[in-house]
């Protein structure tokens, strides 16, 4: 609970007052599904399921409010954070020291993760993709495109619910402190309308149509160094059952046919160097339709790296008043109770194809990649005197990540 | 100073539905001598309600509640964890606030139980028959039924007899283990083979023998809510603090609120940034020199209830179940029996008068000297009865509980 929060009901589902109403800010969002596309998925998964599916997206929420919080403290630095806030009256929730700490240390660990990635793929004239699943509003592709970040040649893919993707876009449009970061948003796919010239899109047989906008780094000098920024509001689950019908029918996979296209996604190309971020996003989906989503890009992508960061251990006594709380909160991680053990989340990922993985939960994170300066100076932000609470929160969570192909490593533990 | 049978509970932290549970399991108040460690607010939503109610039947029966100071009943830390904005959003104000924490100034740092029995009085579980005079350790459900009971292992003999070693832990663990399960070694780090492996209940890590605790095997136990200060070597030394103040953040008033046991040997930093880990050796060195046979601290979440380390030299009681609605832990509080023998009474009043000899005048034998007898009668500590249990259901208690949002990483 949060200190001011009380019972902070705020931040349940998408219920917007207090402290819940930050709008939006950061990271983790969206869980990636749920949106129009699948409408279809059946009439009858329809209630239940458009329930979770808002619980789920109110995690964004949740999300959001947890880093205004580890931001406004000092604990991260993120000049666009509040950009994604639509202030409300009332301050900024404030998160207890031990939820700040988390919020750092989990968001740090995955940046060191992504800057490995571009430090590694950082030749001249090669470009790099980074796909984020459930991005949200996540605010790290502009962390990256801002002037105080020396990386180039990005091109980055946010994918999350079509109304997410949408508010995005929005807030992209209308902020003036943004045009420093970005280029005006251009909307790639408009929704339904026909199949406009724009790109090589999809607009397949499935027709299946992917809400996409772009917008390019507006920092940079000129031409070649250029970042792009591309979201696409897609739901996760249209890609899983893409991958299985391609899956029951080889012939089509692979081809363009019967596939979705993600606009500007470059697939197949083995000049490209692709790293995949699910920051508690694809553990709101069943076990299958996850394997299928990272299958999805999986068999694309020759030189993919994957980083994942969820919850773990349902069974002791904390992950199961875990697993209690979160369902009185219309939430549920399918994939946890697949995926229990830090020994699960990497052999997930070696069945899926990386033959390099490594894991760490998030306390060990703490303990090993944050330096002692660093410690000092998180720690007397607040001071955080509950050492066995935090033990145990943040050993039920963990990142864990994963390459294969030539070209980059990721980092060791 | 406190006579009598206790009930010794651990940290509360605003759990008040979860403090009603406790009175329920542990009984009701003008019938049951009660000791609270501190750490009354923070955390939980109710800490303004467990805080005062605490303090009505402090108000009401003096003598039968015992109120002791925690590292969170403080303005600086209540800013931080809840309490000060609990008042805030209750009463639009700070005075609340304010004032209870003029009143957190005037706790008091530590207490001393005297006149524990070395053996259990009857427990209130009518399906069991009642402790053996040779137990020393007793485990209730919230419903009083006995779930386990540890004999005295009898003394020295028992070094002997008990020749499993535990292997010593390489590198000082900067942090206690969080579960005291069976299998963790709870025992100091011992400094050679030989040394008894844990005896004691699953879940306490206790140790059924004796061979540590050396002091007073029928004397007293000190509590206080973290642990012990390097600057704090004789208990009357605590009286000599200028309490009634702020916790500062260094010094001895700070360590007793802020320190917490660990394997190790000696004094350590400690990673809460406040307060010192210390070792076994230096539990032992101070039950021996102030006769004390165990010392009863909170502080630290415990998934058990209760963990006792370093030979039941010390021993952690943590009294709010699921902590911060989160935790999936239970609780205990720790009951002491009363000694009606006469042999555990004695006039020791902890520095006013013959403080070092309080024994004597009973014609016990010198306290602080291990006496064979003595360990080859009763050996170990007082007899201790851990009463578990767990969080209320979220109904109970005739209270609108709203229900508690625990915040996840999500």
């Amino acid at each position: 609970m949060s200190a001011p929060s009380i019972p902070n009901l705020l931040s349940l589902r998408g219920a917007s007052r207090g402290g819940g109403d930050r709008g939006g800010r950061g990271r983790s969002r969206g869980r990636g599904f749920g949106g129009p596309g699948r409408g279809a998925a059946s009439g009858s998964a329809s209630a239940s399921a458009l329930g979770h599916d808002a619980a789920i997206q109110g995690t964004d929420t949740d999300a959001a409010v947890s880093r205004l919080s580890a931001v406004e403290l000092g604990y991260l630095q993120d000049p666009f954070a509040s950009l994604f806030v639509q202030q409300a009256a009332m301050p900024p929730t404030r998160r207890l020291p031990i939820i700040n700490r988390g919020t750092y240390t989990r968001t740090t660990a995955i940046d060191k993760v992504v800057e490995r990635f571009l430090s590694q793929t950082d030749a001249p004239g090669q470009e790099r993709q980074i796909i984020s699943l459930g991005a949200g509003t996540d605010t790290r592709s502009l962390r990256l495109f801002s002037s105080s970040s020396s990386f180039q040649r990005i091109i980055y893919h946010e994918i999350d619910f079509p109304a997410i993707c949408d508010r995005k876009f929005r807030t992209v449009r209308g902020s003036p402190q943004l045009r420093s970061v970005l280029s005006d948003p251009v909307v790639i796919t408009p929704p339904p309308v026909a199949g406009a010239a724009a790109v090589e899109n999809n607009n397949n047989n499935n027709n299946i149509s992917i809400n996409s906008w772009h917008s390019i780094q507006s920092s940079t000098p000129s031409g070649t160094g250029t970042c792009h920024l591309y979201c696409h509001g897609l739901d996760l689950r249209t890609l899983a059952q893409d991958q299985d019908n391609n899956q029951a029918d080889p012939n089509s996979a692979a081809t363009t046919s019967s596939s979705i296209t993600i606009p500007n996604l470059r697939t197949h190309d083995d000049n490209i160097p692709t790293l995949l971020i699910s920051e508690c996003c694809l553990c709101y989906l069943s076990p299958h339709e996850a394997s299928a989503s990272i299958q999805w890009f999986a068999s694309r992508i020759p030189h993919l790296g994957i980083v994942l960061y969820e919850p773990i251990k349902p069974d002791d006594p904390f992950g199961k008043m875990m697993v209690s709380n979160l369902a009185a909160r219309g939430i549920s991680m399918p994939t946890l109770e697949a995926y229990k053990q830090p020994a699960d989340q990497e052999a997930r990922l070696r069945q899926a194809g990386f033959n390099q993985t490594r894991q760490m939960t998030v306390d060990t994170i703490w303990d090993r990649w944050v330096s002692d300066e660093e410690k000092e100076r998180v720690d007397g932000l607040e001071g955080l005197d509950e050492v066995e609470e935090w033990k145990l929160l943040a050993g039920h969570y963990i990142v864990t990540w994963g390459w294969r192909g030539g070209g980059f490593d990721l980092l060791d533990t | 100073m406190v006579v009598r049978k206790q009930k010794i509970c651990g940290d509360i932290h605003g759990q008040f539905h979860d403090l009603m549970e406790l009175f329920r399991v542990g009984g009701d108040v003008p019938d049951t001598n009660y000791l609270f460690m501190g750490d009354f607010v923070d955390r939980g939503f109710y800490s303004l309600e467990s805080f005062l109610l605490l303090l009505c039947l402090k108000v009401r029966y003096p003598d039968r509640m015992t109120l002791i100071r925690g590292n969170h009943e403080s303005r600086q830390i209540t800013t931080v964890y809840g309490f000060y904005d609990e008042c805030l959003r209750k009463y639009g104000s700070a005075n609340v606030w304010r004032y209870c924490c003029d009143i957190f100034d005037y706790l008091a740092l530590g207490a001393i139980v005297l006149g524990a029995s070395n053996t259990l009085s009857p427990g209130n579980d009518p399906t069991t028959l009642p402790a053996e005079e040779d137990t020393e350790i007793e485990v209730c459900n919230a419903d009083g039924h006995v779930m386990s009971r540890f004999r005295r292992q009898g003394g020295r003999i028992n070094l002997i007899r008990e020749t499993q070693t535990i292997s010593p832990k390489g590198a000082p663990s900067s942090s206690p283990p969080v579960n005291g399960t069976s299998s963790s070694p709870s025992g100091s780090a011992p400094p050679a083979v030989g040394a008894p492996t844990n005896t004691g209940p699953p879940g306490s890590g206790a140790s059924g023998s004796s061979g540590g605790s050396v002091g007073n095997p029928a004397g007293a136990v000190l509590c206080v809510h973290g642990g012990l200060s390097p600057l704090i070597d004789m208990v009357d030394k605590i009286r000599l603090l200028d309490r009634k103040q702020e916790v500062p953040h260094e010094g001895a008033m700070c360590d007793l609120l802020w320190s917490d046991p660990d394997e190790i040997d000696g004094w350590g930093l400690s990673p809460r940034g406040a307060g010192f880990l210390f070792g076994a050796d230096i539990v032992k060195v101070f039950n021996h020199k102030n006769d004390l046979s165990l010392i009863a601290r909170a502080h630290q979440l415990v998934m058990e209830g209760f963990k006792e380390m370093f030979d039941a030299s010390i021993v952690t009681v943590w009294s709010a179940p699921n902590y911060c609605y989160r935790c999936g832990n239970v609780a205990a509080l720790l009951e002491l029996s009363e000694d009606d023998s006469g042999l555990g009474i004695f006039a020791r009043s902890n520095g006013d008068v013959n403080r070092s000899d309080g024994g004597m005048g009973q014609g016990a034998p010198p306290r602080g000297v291990l006496m064979e007898s003595d360990l080859a009668r009763k050996g170990g500590g007082p007899a201790r009865r851990y009463r578990v249990f767990q969080a209320a259901p979220q109904d109970s208690r005739g209270m609108p509980a709203k229900k508690p949002v625990a915040d996840y990483f999500l």
